[in-house]
């Protein structure tokens, strides 16, 4: 995996780059939101390292921080969000404390960002060739012929005909305006592409080929991705690595093939059994009770302990520290004091739920 | 009440999306809302005790299904029926098109289906956009009119029947349930309200008194309780899967026979999204609803339906019995929706060369290919696919599914 991108470059790195520190180390960033009745503590202390040409999956609901700490690695925040502490260090270079100014040295050029939504965030009366070519000629300083010829390289990888270069967006379908979006992030060759919910708005098909694009765009470019969903098959297709978020703060991270196939943290668990899946039986779909808690003013102990079956006392007064197993996961659970606990989380969260319909699985 | 707009075509078309299919991301978050869904979370904590089992009064089996392979007794009277529906639009040209002479062109939505729902069944109707799967459950409650076919509910054919007056009992019956619980609901209207709504306007001369215990009645059967409570607040304090809850009452609250539910659970969270998946099967088994139920995610329509329909470009391409449909697909369009169909188990080895990934896209309706109109991304297609239409060919156990090869056996 660590072929790495940097050997791949085609434009030097910042100059002031370690060479020998990982591709993105994120340590301890917490955000806030400034709201009308107080802040809103939506990422909490979370850390997480993304190497040369792996690919990281985000997981969690709605509102539980996986956006905000993917915008926050460039400080595309909402006005009222604010990076209170923590280190976002990309080379070693820790973005934080950079000005607006600086930070443009690094949007798009080392950290592109492919949006949901691909008609909402291309521009309606541009031909699409110019959008791909717009950010090499403002970000790169190239030519404009330069930044033609690009763009269209650009769409060949992507899938698209490069005479579609000269077509607006609405003459795309919902598959090709993903594509452009792709083409776009990829215009100055980044070293990382963050995916926010990249799929979720296409058909199952559609999708399938999107994914099968990044996929392959990954082994051929060595593309480093950070993929932001709330659809855990996606990330389990495509990624090597998930982080799954709960209330702002990391529940679980790890090698997908470990996390997914014995998830150790209690959401985690429930999370996977309760998506649908057609390749396994019908009606036995999980249910987690309750809902989000209020950020503003999060539970004392573990945020996930009002809706964890398996909470026990300490769950509500001690926020869990993170425990790191030799098998490279990270949990956050008091069933996890050390990484030598084992214990049965079916049993924990056992008898709780019924299936789905009372129904026996027919 | 009296600035309340009275929809003159629906009581159901209240402050609904125009667009068929909006494409709509996650839930939207307002973190505004953090306290009121702290609120009701509580609430709805005290009403779902985790520690209980769901709250099926009745022992599980009771009203179980039999054995049979739809979970609907074999015996049960038929509801709904449509015989060879049609929904043709016109495509309007521009002026240069008339100018060229061009020929009108037009849109087959949805060119020729049948199918047959029992009284208490879950259908899905499975598809990827632009399949007509939407534009069918409209005519089934008669937003859009058929240019073919007819439509016969409880032994009746209503395929003509239409204007607000003569089509009221029908709409009492039959009732359609958004994707959209955020566009649905008027913001400035409390929840009683837009739940009593269809009350006013089906104006059964209910008195104030009467009106507001359905409404009471109809929130708690959708799981939002106190009731009373939950009534007098406002779209704005609830969370996404309590405001799927109230459109899901706002139906409830006309005692309907048949329940069209278009793409319900799309919008909201995994979590979510299973309590009212086990919502609806609740209702269906204490008031016998029968669902027509739009989806394009094949996985929901796995775990909630007794009979799959796949419609691919406005024809059914498969139907029969889920376990049949998903286990044991018969055309090669289902096979290739099977095989894409997202899984949260990281991939095996070799596990992507069993994956059949279409290339291209569904061609628009007003261009549907001669003979099978999937032959041109079919990876089976022979010649004769090219030049002959299938019909649906019946496999067993069922199951039906247009492709010639189902047909060799």
């Amino acid at each position: 995996m660590s072929a790495g991108v940097r050997g791949r470059r085609q434009w030097p790195l910042p100059r002031l780059a370690d060479p020998t520190a990982p591709l993105l180390e994120v340590e301890d960033l917490s955000v806030r939101f400034r709201m009308r009745e107080g802040s809103v503590k939506a990422v909490d202390g979370v850390s997480f390292r993304l190497d040369d040409g792996e690919a990281l999956g985000i997981a969690g609901e709605s509102g539980c921080g996986k956006t905000t700490t993917a915008l926050s690695l460039v400080r595309l925040l909402p006005p009222n969000g604010r990076i209170r502490s923590g280190s976002v260090k990309l080379f070693g270079i820790d973005l934080v404390p950079k000005t607006e100014k600086q930070l443009g040295r690094y949007r798009w050029r080392e950290i592109a960002i492919v949006f949901q939504g691909a008609m909402n965030a291309l521009n309606p009366v541009q031909r699409i060739g110019d959008q791909i070519g717009e950010p090499i000629e403002v970000r790169l300083g190239q030519p404009r012929e330069a930044a033609r010829k690009r763009a269209g390289e650009l769409l060949d990888l992507v899938g698209i005909p490069k005479q579609r270069a000269s077509a607006y967006p609405h003459e795309l379908s919902g598959g090709m305006r993903q594509r452009a979006m792709i083409a776009m992030a990829l215009a100055c060759d980044p070293a990382i592409v963050i995916g926010d919910e990249p799929t979720t708005a296409l058909d199952v098909m559609v999708q399938a080929q999107i994914l099968q694009l990044l996929e392959r765009l990954r082994r051929e470019l060595g593309l480093s991705l950070m993929l932001i969903t709330h659809d855990l098959s996606v990330i389990a297709e495509t990624c090597d690595k998930v982080l799954v978020m709960y209330a702002g703060k990391v529940a679980e991270e790890g090698p997908v093939n470990r996390v997914f196939t014995a998830p150790r943290h209690p959401y985690t668990k429930k999370l996977l059994s309760a998506f649908p899946n057609i390749h396994a039986d019908r009606r036995t779909l999980d249910v987690i009770p309750g809902s989000l808690p209020d950020l503003r003013n999060p539970p004392p102990g573990c945020r996930f302990a009002p809706r964890c079956p398996a909470a026990m006392a300490v769950c509500r007064e001690v926020v869990p520290p993170e425990v790191r197993f030799a098998d490279g996961v990270r949990v956050a659970c008091h069933l996890y004091p050390t990484p030598d606990a084992t214990p049965n989380l079916d049993l924990a969260l056992a008898g709780q739920v019924p299936a789905l319909d009372g129904e026996v699985a027919r | 009440m009296t600035e309340r707009p009275h929809d003159e075509t629906a009581p159901d078309t209240r402050h609904a999306p125009n667009g068929e299919h909006a494409d709509h991301g996650a839930v939207p978050h307002d973190p505004d809302d953090h306290e009121a869904a702290a609120r009701a979370a509580a609430l709805h904590a005290a009403a779902h005790d985790p520690a209980l089992p769901s709250p099926p009064p009745h022992p599980a089996h009771e009203h179980a299904p039999g054995t049979t392979v739809s979970a609907v007794a074999a015996d049960a009277p038929e509801i709904l029926r449509l015989t060879a529906l049609e929904v043709h639009f016109p495509v309007r040209g521009g002026i240069t098109d008339s100018l060229r002479r061009r020929p009108k062109g037009v849109v087959r939505a949805v060119d020729g289906i049948d199918l047959s729902i029992r009284k208490g069944e879950i259908l899905a109707l499975v598809g990827e956009s632009g399949s007509g799967k939407t534009t069918t459950g409209r005519v089934v409650v008669k937003l859009t009119k058929q240019t073919g076919g007819t439509v016969i509910f409880d032994g009746e054919d209503v395929s003509t029947l239409w204007g607000t007056g003569r089509l009221r009992p029908y709409r009492r019956r039959v009732q359609l349930i958004f994707q959209d619980p955020y566009e649905t609901l008027n913001p400035k209207h409390t929840i009683g309200d837009f739940v009593e709504e269809p009350l006013l306007v089906a104006g059964r001369g209910l008195s104030k008194a009467e009106r507001r215990k359905r409404v009471i009645d109809a929130l708690e059967a959708a799981g939002l309780r106190p009731a009373a409570d939950y009534a007098a607040r406002y779209p704005h304090e609830l969370s996404g899967g309590q405001r799927q809850r109230v459109v899901i009452a706002g139906a409830l609250v006309m005692d309907p026979e048949l329940v069209v539910a278009d793409e319900p659970v799309s919008m909201l969270d995994v979590s979510i999204r299973t309590e009212l998946l086990r919502l609806m099967l609740d209702l269906r088994r204490e008031r016998g609803l029968t669902y027509l139920f739009i989806t394009h995610d094949l996985a929901i329509a796995w775990v909630l339906a007794d009979r799959i329909a796949v419609m691919y470009l406005g024809k059914i391409m498969e139907i029969g019995p889920a376990e049949r449909v998903i286990r044991a697909p018969r055309n090669p369009y289902t096979q290739a929706l099977v095989s894409v169909s997202p899984s949260p188990d990281p991939p095996s080895e070799g596990e992507d060369a069993q994956r059949t990934i279409l290339v291209g896209e569904t061609p628009d309706a007003a261009h549907i290919p001669t003979g099978c109109r999937f032959h041109p991304r079919c990876p089976l297609a022979f010649d004769r696919c090219k030049v002959e239409e299938p019909p649906l060919f019946d496999v067993g156990e069922g199951q039906q599914a247009a492709c010639w090869l189902a047909k060799e056996g």
